[in-house]
Order: structure tokens, then sequence, then C-alpha cells
């Protein structure tokens, strides 16, 4: 059996499934975000109505409001606090962090583990060798919630091999884009994704991070990387929790598709949408207001290195604005510990509490019609920001800084080369 | 219960469910996101979308989000049935856990105009364009989504099962 075999045969009390069956599976985990929360808990209690069956499976954590902007905002934050308490189930307030890394963080996802979120990005969490994927509302509260179960088609695996090196300035996010594009928007509909092959291997775990949080942009079901030592020894870092690693028998894989990302440029998506992806130097030139490291793709300690490393001798251009979201409360913490809060704030970028940033404007982040995002965000479709008029485009840290500092998009290597 | 006819609109390709719903509409009124649906790809969508008409879109219909509010919206604005080249495994669980019948049919897009009136059958996958003529036969439903579309939904789905343990 693949891994994604073995994972749900073992969460379903069965000895083997085939893919194309459906399965009722234990979940793990069930993440839920301050948004989908509230719909998900409405749903639970106005129209299935049954006892909370294991509260310490489910979490939630306030990461589109850092704060509530408006009086509805917080009447709906204090209905999610209200929920929490009522089910005993884990919350983690506004200025906790990006629900992912708050999740890993705090040693809640485990390899091997069957990890449901309503955020379409938890798939990330197969980065740790988790089978996890996004459901949506009604699976969580009329099956997840009342009986520790969600129904899967076993999906098809296809393995994805990345070999090779990288250049200069180019970041496993440019690898990560590059990749959505070469897959498609809706390239991958239904597959597990296996990201393998040495150039993952050799990536540290939360670079690898990177790769499985694309998985929903391509349309896959669940993205993951079978478990290794690095992966033991960044569980081990933040919990003694037991665990079982999984790892697949090298059978039942789809397809192979084989990458080398030798030469390969910084990578920037462009407007309107994930699959618009070009070489910087295509890109590089466009006006832009607002920058941002932050959102699933940015706001980690590594991003936020990378940007003072552009910044130690220079400033933020004038006409911009360069917003920065750490991804959890750690990495704000780690980045007072080196010195990078005060030296980023001196080189012009203003810092924003741990959350998820400007996604979808829901307290930061809106934009006028003639107004240009640059940030590490996951997401650029028209409307999500404002005006539908107004234009993101999403690249690593490097080069959301370097633009940042142009006041245009602008490749990294120009700078630091 | 599941062969159905309806006036079509027709959508493009990797249409996100921040078209069908604003995110900054989700916490209002189902009236209010019905009002907005879908109105930056048709503006004439949200007013004359009829109890019944069919939605055609391409390939990975609903991708994004995976709030279930997305299918809900255009349940509630009596659109009968979606039917896509392929859908964003998201909403097609949203779908049929609201209650809102979903057939994958590639080909659909070159079959159907706007306006067109068409018969889908979701069991069988049989699709028929009465305006032109021209049938295609699209992926059957599974039986465990057609059991919870005959239940209704997730919900009750869900309870008959544990009752029954």
């Amino acid at each position: 059996m693949n891994f994604v075999q073995k994972v749900l045969a073992r969460a379903s009390g069965r000895a083997s499934v085939e893919p194309g069956e459906v399965v009722v599976a234990e979940v793990d985990r069930i993440l839920l975000h301050d948004l989908s929360g509230y719909l998900t808990a409405r749903v639970f209690e106005e129209e299935v109505g049954r006892p909370m069956r294991y509260p310490d499976r489910v979490v939630m954590v306030f990461d589109h409001h850092f704060s509530p902007p408006t009086e509805e905002r917080a009447r709906v934050l204090q209905e999610n606090r209200r929920f929490a308490r009522r089910h005993g189930i884990r919350l983690f307030d506004c200025g906790s962090g990006n629900i992912h890394h708050v999740a890993v963080g705090h040693g809640l996802v485990l390899p091997g583990a069957v990890v449901v979120g309503s955020d379409s990005h938890t798939p990330v969490h197969g980065t740790l060798g988790a089978f996890a994927t996004g459901l949506g509302n009604y699976s969580h509260a009329a099956l997840g919630m009342p009986f520790g179960k969600a129904w899967f088609r076993v999906p098809e695996t296809v393995r994805i091999e990345l070999r090779g090196e990288t250049g200069p300035c180019v970041t496993a996010r440019d690898v990560a884009q590059w990749l959505t594009g070469e897959i498609g928007e809706g390239g991958a509909i239904y597959a597990a994704l296996e990201l393998a092959g040495p150039y993952v291997e050799g990536l540290e775990v939360m670079d690898r991070w990177l790769l499985p949080l694309i998985a929903v942009d391509v349309g896959a079901k669940s993205a993951h990387v079978e478990p290794d030592a690095r992966t033991d020894a960044f569980v081990r870092a933040v919990t003694d929790a037991p665990f079982e690693a999984v790892r697949g028998d090298g059978d039942n894989v789809a397809a192979v598709r084989r990458w080398d990302v030798s030469g390969l440029p910084p990578m920037v998506t462009c407007p309107p949408t994930v699959g618009n992806v070009r070489p910087v130097e295509e890109a590089a030139g466009a006006p832009v207001q607002w920058a941002e490291l932050g959102g699933h793709g940015g706001g980690r300690i590594e991003d936020i290195r990378l940007a003072a490393s552009v910044l130690r001798d220079r400033r933020v251009h004038p006409d911009v604005r360069f917003n920065i979201v750490p991804s959890s409360r750690a990495a704000f913490a780690q980045a007072a510990r080196e010195g990078l809060v005060e030296a980023l704030h001196e080189a012009g970028a203003t810092w924003f509490p741990p959350s998820a940033g400007s996604n979808q404007a829901i307290n930061m982040g809106a934009l006028a019609a003639d107004e240009t995002m640059i940030s590490t965000h996951a997401r650029n479709f028209p409307g999500r920001n404002g005006s539908p008029e107004a234009r993101m485009y999403l690249a690593s840290a490097l080069t959301v800084t370097a633009s940042a500092v142009a006041g245009r998009v602008a490749d990294p290597r120009e700078l630091l080369a | 219960m599941t062969a159905l006819t309806g006036r079509c609109w027709k959508f493009g390709d990797n249409v996100p469910t921040d078209a069908i719903v604003r995110s900054d509409l989700v916490f209002g009124s189902m009236s209010e996101m019905v009002a907005h649906a879908l109105e930056h790809l048709n503006p004439r969508f949200p007013g004359e979308v009829r109890p019944g008409d069919v939605l055609v879109a391409g390939r990975h219909f609903g991708q994004s989000s995976g709030r279930a509010i997305a299918a809900r919206v255009l349940k509630a604005a009596g659109v009968s049935c979606v039917v896509a080249e392929t859908f964003a495994r998201t909403f097609y669980r949203n779908g049929f856990e609201i209650g809102l019948p979903l057939l994958e049919c590639p080909g659909v897009a070159a079959l159907v105009e706007d306006g067109d009136v068409l018969g889908v059958d979701v069991a069988s996958g049989e699709v028929v364009n009465e305006t032109r003529g021209g049938r295609l036969r699209g992926r059957p439903t599974s039986p465990f989504l057609l059991e919870m579309l005959a239940a209704g939904g997730l919900i009750p789905l869900a309870a008959r099962l544990a009752e029954e343990g």
C-alpha cells in the first residue's frame, strides 16, 4: 500500500483500502479558524444538535482577526469563544498566529495522523507525514464533531520527484510557485501528491512546508512528504506525544512526474490567478504600493531573516508600505531575540500581530482599485483584498522585500548578487 | 429525484468560491449573499436566476475556500444542479453534503450555451441539450453520494447511520 492507503486503512480500522473507495475514518485533529469555525459552530449547534464527542481533538485558532475591526466581528469572536468554552475545545485567541503554524508549533499535528480542517490549505500538514485535507463545515459539524469521523474517497497518489539545486535567491517558495504553474490550477484534481526526491529531502521541514501548501490550488486532495529523520527531530522538538510514522511501500502510485529545479529563476505569480506564474523578469517593473510578509506562504522566522538580509543596508521605498506579519508568537519572539524586529522597523517596515495577515482583507490589507500588492500570501484572486480591480502578485520573501525596496516588482538577484 | 431539467447559466474555468460569495459578505444574510452571487462574472446572474436553473461550468469549479456557504448560496439562489467539466474537491463534497446535486461531465462546456435548456440525470450521468440537441454521459455519481443526496444531505445521513450503528 502507499502512504495514503496505509494511513486511511489504519484510521478506518481496515486491513487495506483501495483508491476510489469511500471510507469513514477516525480523525485525530480538526482545525478550525475564526471564519469557518463560526460557520461550522452554527451548523453544529443549530442543525446537528448532538454532543461534541472528542473535544480534545478540536482546535480553534483566531487568525483572520488579530483584533476585531467592527462590532459585528467582535460579536462573531465572542460567539466563537463561548462555543469553545461550552464544548471544551482548545482555543488560541487573537494574536496567536496563523492557524497552521500554531497547530504544528504546539505539537498538535503528528506523523501518521488524520488531520482535517476548515481551511483549504490544511493539506500543508502533510509536511509532517500526516494525511491532511480540507473539508467543508458540514463534514466537521455532521461527522467530525459528533462522531470523531470523516468520509473520504481514497485518492490516487501522484508522486512528484524534484531533483537538482537551486541558484542564488531562489527559495523553496519560488519552487512551490513554479510547481503550481507546471501542474496548473486543477491539474491534480482529487490526487494525493507525494513530494519526494533529493531536492525535497534536502530541505529543512519548514521549507518543505511550502510545497504541500500548494495542494489545494492545483486541485489536489492532500499532499505529503514521507517522514524521515528531519521530520522526527522537528516533531520531537515540540512535543513528546507518541506517534507511529507511516511510509508507503513504493507501490500503487498512479503517476510519477519528475522535474529538475536547477536553473530556475525567482518566480512571481501574477494577477489574476495562482496559476499565472512567471519568471521574475517578466513581471519586474510593475509599481507596487504594498508589500507583505505573511499569510500561509510567509511570516516564518526564515522569511523574516530573508527580509532582514535584503534590508541590512537598505530602506523600504518611500511609496511602499511594507508590512510584516509573523506566522506565530514564536516566530516574532525569535525575530526579537535576533535583533530583527528593531532592524526591520528601522528600515521602514511595519510589524503586525501574528495572524493570517491580509488574507481576504478581514482585518487588514484592503486595496483600492488602482493599488498593487506583492506578498508571500497563498492566493491572488480578484476581489479577495478590497477592489476586484486591485492587482496582487505573490512571491518569495526575498522577492517581496526586494520589491518593497525598489517600489516595483524587482528581481532580488539584482540587489543581492 | 436525480433527474431534472433547467435553463443554463454558463461560466468558465477555475471559478473561485470568492466569486460565488464575496468574502466580506460571509457573515451577512443569505439574501444579501444571493443578491451578489457570481455578479463579478455575470452581473445579470443574481437578478435573473430562477428556481430550477442549471449552472454549467468549465474545469475546477468552486476552487479556493472550502466553505460550504458557496454551495448553499447557489442552492438558495434556486440553482437545481451544477454540471462542470470538473469540480474543486471541497466544493464537490460541500454540494452533496448540503443537498445540491452536482455532475462531473467532461465536454459539457462545448455542449451548452447560455440559456439552453439542459436535462441532467445525476445518477446515470446523462446530460441532454434539449435546445440544440446533443448529449453526453458524465461520470456517474458514487452510490454513497447518491444516498447522501436522497437523505437530504450529510446531517440526516449521519444521523441515520448513527441510529443504524
